[in-house]
């Protein structure tokens, strides 16, 4: 079986010697201890920071004092004349969207105008958000519409994604994390950078401080 | 994709003369070459960053065996399948073997080198399955019946033009009938045709830039999100790694993909980096059914024994292959496999055979630009080295490109690549010496630490004069 053959090959390439006991009590300790490397400093205060990276990576960014707020400036979003037609993550289904908006709390569709879905965190070193997947937050709604909305609550921003990574728990890894920093783009032709390849086009972070 | 690495020369001096291809390639060093000099002098931590890199991967490479199969079990435990493959034609099975059982009839492909090197693609259309590439660089190349030429721009080879009629050929199936130059119109042809593929598509085959021991996740780095696209929509997710890719933890991976975005494309970060784990978990309302990884050998258990240890350090940034003067005059394709430059140079007699790969670690004029951008400081010119002196012991050298005759000398019997290698050596040398002066400082392989002291061509007579010194000796 060809597991045991390249098992063996690895061993016999490192070694007898290799992974006694001993050795094998010192890895298990590295993995727990999760040691983090050199990380890049932060030009500036943590939310100023990360403002600043988010709009250089290309993302529109607002802030809103309430969740209360999130239905009308998504409603702003989109051109007055028209009944909205988007999806939705459930996990944001109760912020009283309206009746007569035609909404999936589904899957992502073939065409997507507009999909919202919640962020878990935000990384200041490098201006992105980190979306991980759930039933009441599916990951195509991430890379299928042509404007993706992004909420993320303030307090969740955090340094680095060393910072994201001590704060989930290994144990429910979640299937998907997307870490995201800005719309989705190429070069492959001709070098020339176009918005968007295969994902939004537009992504628009809503920050809510409260 | 089947391995032509001989016939260096004669792709070489094409490429030359191609002046298209060498437009194309020269925009490299405007493009890349400075991006990345940029990124890296605004960060005085990028040094110790290189060095964690480096340990990181060093550790993981002397533990190989304890960080597999604790990947495995982590893959295991949360519901996705391991499969290990000693060669190519294992690897190909395996994954034929999984779209037959899931009667699949439509697979989409995210950019995945792993895949190109055990020729993938062949194997699937073989059975009668279709392929569709769909990293936008790389379905332009599969549209074309070509090979990328370059890790991270496969189509750095291709003008827009040659795009545009390419679409204007293929794409009238899907409404597109109009020859448009525009390479928005052209991304956006690509989008819409390629969306109804994601859709559609029974098994989808990504390849990694990292397995997480800890998590037992992959982890795979775009800027067109069609790789999420390709593992999220498809009903089989089909994962190919090199085995060398584990790394222990999520904290060693956020070191590395400091390096891999800055050595990459000069940035701080890609639009995407994602993390995906095991099938569709209970409740989801998306992701695959089932989730598979299969960890390719291929030699590299073979390089982990000794002197090559170290190149399987290596995360497929393209910088060694961005900063090569002699890539950089001649293109990917004249090294007549999946992996070009420097790296290819030693990866290609490595995986292919030495004596498929002769010519490939002589094309290289040993002036160590490459192992100082390697960011995880890989001894390519050592590597290359090394590579020279096990062929003379195998015997696979002949006439002029003998071991012991010094790299210039075999790229000084070759004016025409001698002079294009020149100019562009001088060329690196000022990008690099204008935007970060401590590269100078660095130790370097060679004694040649710029062009200028590289030896002045001597025309007929050095020619003549090499000859007869030949014959002498
Ligand atoms: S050898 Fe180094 S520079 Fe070249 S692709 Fe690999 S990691 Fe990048």
């Amino acid at each position: 079986m060809g597991r045991d053959k390249i098992l063996q090959r690895i061993r016999s390439a490192l070694g007898e010697s290799h992974a006694s006991e001993h050795d094998r009590a010192l890895l298990d300790a590295r993995m727990d201890q999760r040691p983090s490397g050199p990380k890049v400093a932060l030009g500036a205060e943590r939310m100023s920071q990360f403002l600043t990276k988010v709009i250089a990576n290309n993302f529109t960014v607002e802030r809103l004092a309430s969740q209360q707020l999130l239905v009308s400036a998504v409603r702003a979003l989109m051109p007055d004349d028209e009944t909205p037609d988007i999806s939705v993550a459930k996990a944001i289904q109760s912020l009283g969207w309206p009746a007569d908006w035609k909404i999936n709390y589904g899957p992502g569709r073939h065409v997507e105008r507009l999909c919202v879905t919640q962020a878990l965190a935000g990384i200041a070193e490098t201006g992105s958000v980190v979306v991980a997947s759930a039933p009441d937050n599916p990951t195509t709604l991430n890379f299928l519409p042509d404007m993706h909305v992004i909420v993320l609550r303030a307090e969740d921003v955090v340094d680095h994604p060393e910072d994201v990574w001590a704060r989930m728990a290994l144990e429910n890894w979640p299937r998907a994390v997307n870490v995201i920093s800005g719309p989705s783009r190429t070069a492959d032709v001709g070098g020339i950078i176009v918005r968007p390849a295969h994902g939004p086009k537009r992504v628009h972070l809503i920050v809510i401080d409260a | 994709m089947s391995a032509q690495p001989q016939g260096f020369q004669q792709r070489a001096a094409q490429a030359l003369s191609d002046e298209n291809l060498q437009r194309s390639i020269g925009s490299l060093k405007g493009g890349f070459v400075a991006a990345r000099a940029r990124a890296v002098s605004a960060l005085p931590e990028f040094e110790a960053m290189r060095e964690a890199g480096r340990a990181i991967k060093d550790h993981t490479l002397d533990n190989l065996d304890y960080y597999l199969t604790r990947y495995e079990a982590e893959v295991v435990r949360r519901g996705g399948h391991v499969h290990w493959a000693s060669d190519a034609q294992d690897a190909c099975r395996i994954i034929r073997d999984i779209c037959a059982r899931v009667g699949a009839k439509t697979v989409t492909k995210g950019k995945s080198m792993v895949s190109e090197e055990i020729g993938l693609n062949d194997a699937l259309e073989a059975d009668g399955l279709e392929v569709i590439e769909t990293d936008a660089g790389e379905y332009i190349v599969q549209l074309a019946k070509e090979a990328p030429s370059h890790i991270v721009m496969p189509t750095i080879h291709k003008t827009t033009s040659q795009i545009a009629s390419l679409f204007h050929e293929h794409h009238r199936q899907y409404g597109f009938e109009h020859h448009v130059e525009d390479p928005a119109e052209l991304i956006g042809q690509v989008r819409s045709v390629l969306r109804g593929k994601f859709f559609a598509a029974d098994v989808g085959i990504t390849g990694a830039n990292f397995l997480v021991a800890e998590t037992g996740s992959n982890v795979i780095v775009t800027n067109e999100g069609n790789g999420d696209l390709t593992s999220t929509l498809a009903r089989v997710h089909i994962v190919t790694a090199g085995i060398e890719k584990v790394v222990p933890t999520l904290n060693d991976t956020s070191v590395l993909l400091r390096l891999l975005a800055r050595s990459a494309l000069g940035m701080d970060v890609t639009s995407y980096v994602t993390y995906s784990t095991g099938p569709r978990r209970e409740g989801d309302l998306d992701g695959p059914e089932e989730y598979h990884v299969v960890l390719v050998d291929n030699g590299r258990t073979k390089m982990l024994e000794g002197a090559y240890r170290p190149m399987l350090r290596c995360i497929r940034c393209g910088a060694c292959m961005n900063h090569c003067p002699v890539y950089l005059s001649v293109g990917g394709h004249a090294y007549g496999w999946v992996y070009p430059g420097p790296m290819g140079a030693v990866l290609t007699p490595m995986i292919a055979g030495h004596e498929k790969a002769q010519e490939l670690p002589h094309a290289c004029t040993l002036n160590g630009r490459c192992q100082q951008v390697c960011p995880v400081k890989i001894p390519l010119p050592d590597m290359l080295r090394h590579l020279r002196h096990d062929q003379w012991e195998e015997g696979f050298i002949r006439g002029k490109a003998r071991w012991g005759i010094d790299a210039w000398a075999w790229l000084a019997t070759r004016p025409k690549l001698y002079h294009a290698v020149t100019r562009t050596l001088v060329g690196i040398g000022a990008l690099l010496g204008r935007s970060s002066g401590r590269f100078r400082r660095l130790p370097l392989a060679s004694g040649w630490t710029t062009g200028r002291d590289m030896p002045a061509p001597q025309g007929t007579t050095f020619h003549a004069a090499w000859a007869k010194s030949k014959k002498q000796g």
